[in-house]
């Protein structure tokens, strides 16, 4: 994320609290040009039935309120890759949007759980995700990637290689992530920041819906 | 050689220091517990050795090196009786933490339940876990089976709050 | 004026360190405030009967989980009405007043509601949370625990770090893994060599809760602290527990003798986007509050993992100071943060610890790396070991205590050495995958796990497993020690078991010298009433921090 985002973010975050915008629903917009991504919201998400499909959980204000994760990777970017890395393994991707929680690991749990395979895949905005099973505890998880920062585009191809490897039934060597404990004092102010946008656009009653993807560059 | 001269009598300075302070302070209120012990009791396996005891009988000054190699104490031996909790008790609640000394009754009543009992009552505590009349049903086998009647009272309490803020199994949405 | 040209000076301000942090403006609609939101509710308290009916303008029927706990468990009701009634300066004129003694304060603070705890606190500048700090601090004696651990999770380094951080003066030592099933590996690494450095050190294994337990259960370790409590109830029970499980846990830890303490901070509620508009420390303020209701001994607070978002706010690291306050007026034992990366500055995180470092805690940090931060498992903390001698310099120009000693190159090899030693014998008379004469010498004289030869990870884990599935326990490591000619060590880890039976250490506040005496605030209450009382350094203790080995000696020069 580059200092001109941050200052938008905050600028827009300071107008709305001057005006009193923030208690209202904010207005959904369907595209984001720099997300590089379409979303099109089809029917209610429901449990799919082949072993051979993975489902990816984002937040509603994925790829169309934000525009790429804490590091600047384009959300577009971030489908591609995950898709591009479960159909190595020659299996599918089904993507949902979650609309009651913005907790990366229920996400995950809850795609897990409608799931042909069990195998679920969660990411915020910002680029926090995790690869789950259907029966595991919820707080429980395959694989865990917490520091958003530290996710690159390599990353999330590796992330989508491994929950079809999960889903094929393989136990595959957890994706290798950088550690960078400076990564806290840079980025977790910030984070928190994000999260509470991001948390402005659940809606608690809405079920989860099936959206249809397209990638425009 | 060094390190161990300088080992030995860092902790010499440290007990006379803080034995100093204590001595000349007098700072702990000695004030004895409802039932018996006070501050001016601890540590008691210092002051009172000859209450402690092992689960199985073991007095705290046979708990040795020696008898460890020779098998006459065994691991099962190195774990506190509910008798030595309400010691604690109350040398807490002499010593102004009634908190702490609830939390050590409580702990008292828990010696007798076994480790794997203990952790799943801890998970069937947890939100949505649980419904209602399980919670109860734990509560009831916490008094009868256990003699855990504060435990109990708590697990019943905790049933009514998790009715009251849908917390119970059941008040999640299933996918 | 050229419009485009650049100030060299800004250009070279641009470049510093301080700007690689984050810094956020406050946004008080979610709570990204560290004290005082307008959102906090205004104090107030209704007793009818005994019981708490209304707190902080909400009615009983409307408490949330957590709320009722803390009316419930916490509050003196018998005092509630005396102590709301008392302005908030006036209680923060005795918090800082050394007239007015540690247990009148508590007595009346106990009376208090989390908001008008929390606004009591924002009276407070950072000076007067320190005066506060040092009266209120419920043991004498300060202290310090370090964090052990490895990227690779070696179990020599390992148990030699361990060592060295006992060696060098800290009353506790934590680990955690890089790999999960590592977990009970790494708590024998620092049960012997914490064992060898000083007898009585305290180690735990920070993991999931309840094999925290079950780890602890086996004596491999002697304590608990990470056991999460939040204040607000969607996080909590996020969190997947409420303050009535915690509470169970809590005496479970108990009912086996086990020391532990809950852990807080503020931040950590907005960093999952559910502060609900309310400050920082108003929620810190609930947490406090929980942990002494629970009847928990102590909490390890000041935003620890979360301290990114205090740290990015207006006066956060004023809050952090404040939420540790909190924790000792209501009489806890405290372990105040200091533990995770904060800054790039080093100005800055010098000065984010000196309030703990100069009043004093149990606890100042939770703990101070005693690797390289490379290794520190913990996504490393604010201070490592490469910065010891800079911390025993400021030990020696303040003339403070900090928990630590100058020590001798010699002797902490000497010490490192023996660590590996006993691992390996242990090693060796439980089977497990042998540690060669190559890694005990590597390790003796190792910075880090960079400078150790790679282990055979797939075997040490098999070994990981039978302690679990096996029932290894710390007698079987006593007999092993002992069979192998450190019967000294063995000696030290029967007396961390006898603890087990005589539970001295689960008073507040406890640790425990080298010879299995246990002080704590019971025996070692802190006696700060003005200049001249409370903690005195012995003049023993001066001459040892005075003594850093790189000091020129006059006389020989």
């Amino acid at each position: 994320m580059n200092e001109e985002l941050i200052r938008k973010v905050i600028a827009e975050v300071m107008a709305e609290v001057a005006t009193g915008e923030g208690k209202k629903a904010p207005k959904a917009e369907l595209s984001a040009p720099a997300a590089g991504i379409k979303i099109t919201e089809l029917e209610k998400a429901t449990k799919g039935t082949s072993p051979k499909e993975v489902v990816l959980a984002v937040t509603p204000g994925f790829g169309v309120h934000f525009q790429g994760t804490i590091v600047d990777v384009p959300h577009g970017e971030v489908i591609r890759q995950i898709m591009a890395g479960v159909e190595e393994e020659g299996l599918t991707c089904r993507v949902i949007r979650v609309y009651h929680t913005a907790d990366v690991a229920f996400m995950a749990h809850y795609a897990a759980k409608l799931s042909g395979s069990g195998i679920g895949i969660g990411v915020l905005c910002r680029g926090t995700s995790v690869i789950h099973q259907r029966d595991l505890a919820p707080l429980n998880n395959l694989e865990l990637f917490p520091q958003s920062p530290l996710l690159d585009a390599e990353a999330f191809r590796a992330i989508g290689r491994n929950a079809a490897k999960y889903a094929k039934g393989e136990q595959p060597v957890p994706v290798a992530t950088r550690n960078d404990p400076m990564a806290r004092p840079r980025f977790q102010g910030l984070a928190a920041l994000l999260h509470n946008k991001e948390m402005r656009y659940l809606d608690r009653k809405r079920p989860p819906m099936e959206v249809k993807v397209e990638f425009t560059h | 050689m060094a390190m161990e001269l300088n080992e030995q009598m860092v902790a010499e300075l440290v007990r006379q220091v803080l034995k100093g302070v204590n001595g000349a302070q007098g700072a702990p209120q000695v004030q004895k517990g409802q039932g018996g012990l006070g501050a001016g009791d601890f540590p008691l396996a210092a002051k009172r050795p000859d209450l402690l005891t092992g689960p199985r009988g073991k007095k705290f000054e046979e708990l040795t090196l020696d008898n460890v190699m020779s098998g006459a104490v065994a691991f099962e031996d190195f774990r506190i009786t509910p008798q030595a909790l309400e010691y604690q008790a109350q040398v807490a609640e002499s010593a102004g933490s009634p908190h702490v000394a609830r939390n050590l009754r409580r702990a008292a009543e828990m010696t007798r339940i076994p480790d794997e009992r203990v952790l799943e009552m801890y998970n069937a505590l947890r939100p949505h876990r649980s419904d209602k009349a399980e919670l109860l049903a734990m509560a009831d086998e916490l008094e009868k089976k256990y003699e855990a009647k504060i435990c109990a009272a708590f697990v019943r309490e905790a049933a009514d709050v998790y009715e009251r803020r849908h917390l119970l199994k059941g008040d999640l949405p299933e996918a | 004026m050229a419009v485009n040209k650049k100030s060299k000076r800004f250009e070279i301000l641009r470049q510093r360190d301080v700007h690689k942090d984050g810094f956020i403006g406050e946004w008080k609609e979610v709570g990204l405030i560290a004290m005082g939101s307008p959102n906090d509710p205004r104090p107030s308290i209704r007793i009818e009967g005994g019981k708490v009916v209304e707190m902080d303008g909400k009615k009983r029927a409307d408490f949330d989980m957590i709320e009722q706990f803390v009316a419930d468990y916490c509050i003196d009701s018998s005092v509630a009405e005396e102590a709301m009634a008392k302005s908030e300066k006036e209680l923060a004129h005795m918090l800082v007043d050394v007239d007015v003694c540690a247990k009148e304060i508590r007595r009346i603070f106990l009376g208090l509601t989390p908001a008008k705890l929390s606004a009591v606190l924002d009276c407070l500048n950072i000076v007067e949370i320190m005066m506060a700090m040092q009266k209120m601090r419920v043991r004498q004696m300060p202290g310090n625990q370090a964090h052990i651990t490895s990227a690779t999770d070696n179990p020599i380094a390992l148990a030699c770090d361990a060592a060295e951080a006992a060696y060098r003066g800290f009353l506790e030592i934590e680990t955690t893994v890089a790999v999960t099933r590592y977990a009970a590996l790494n708590a024998l690494s620092l049960l012997v060599g914490g064992q060898v450095g000083r007898p009585g050190i305290l180690s735990q294994d920070a993991l999931e809760e309840s094999f925290e337990l079950q780890i602890g259960m086996k004596g491999l370790t002697a304590y608990a602290e990470t056991v999460s409590v939040y204040g607000t109830e969607s996080v909590f029970v996020d969190g997947d527990d409420t303050p009535w499980s915690k509470s169970f846990l809590a005496s479970a830890y108990a009912s086996r003798g086990l020391k532990m303490r809950f852990t807080s901070g503020t931040g950590s509620e907005v960093q999952m986007g559910a502060a609900e508009g309310k400050s920082m420390l108003y929620l810190e303020a609930k947490c406090v509050m929980i942990t002494k209701g629970a009847g928990v001994q102590g909490l390890q607070n000041g935003s620890i993992s979360c301290i990114g978002v205090p740290g990015a706010v207006p006066s956060g690291i004023r809050a952090v100071a404040a939420e540790n306050l909190l924790t000792m007026i209501l009489g806890l034992e405290v372990a105040s943060g200091n533990d995770q990366t904060f800054s790039h500055s080093d100005l800055r995180r010098t000065a984010r610890t000196i309030p703990q470092l100069f009043a004093g805690t149990d606890l100042i940090f939770s703990g101070y790396s005693g690797v390289p931060n490379y290794d520190n498992m913990f996504a490393g903390s604010n201070w490592d070991i490469e910065d010891v001698d800079d911390y025993l310099a400021l030990q020696r120009d303040f003339r403070i205590d900090g928990g630590l000693r100058p020590v001798l190159e010699a002797d902490v090899i000497a010490v490192r050495n023996k660590a590996a030693r006993a691992l390996q014998a242990v090693y060796d008379e439980l089977g497990f995958p042998a540690i060669t004469d190559d890694e005990v010498e590597a390790g003796t004289y190792a910075n880090g796990s960079k400078d150790m030869p790679p282990r055979n990870i797939p075997e040490d884990l098999k070994a990981a497993e039978r302690i679990m599935k096996e029932g290894i326990t710390a007698v079987d490591v006593i007999k092993a020690l002992a069979k192998r000619g450190f019967r000294d060590v063995a000696e030290a880890l029967v007396m961390m078991m006898r603890q087990h039976v005589s539970g001295d250490y689960l008073q507040t506040s406890a640790w425990i010298d080298s010879e299995g005496y246990v002080w704590s605030a019971v025996n070692d209450p802190n006696t700060y009433a003005g200049p001249g009382t409370g903690y005195q350094m012995s003049d023993e203790r001066w001459e040892e921090i005075k003594a850093i080995p790189w000091a020129i000696n006059p006389e020989d020069v």
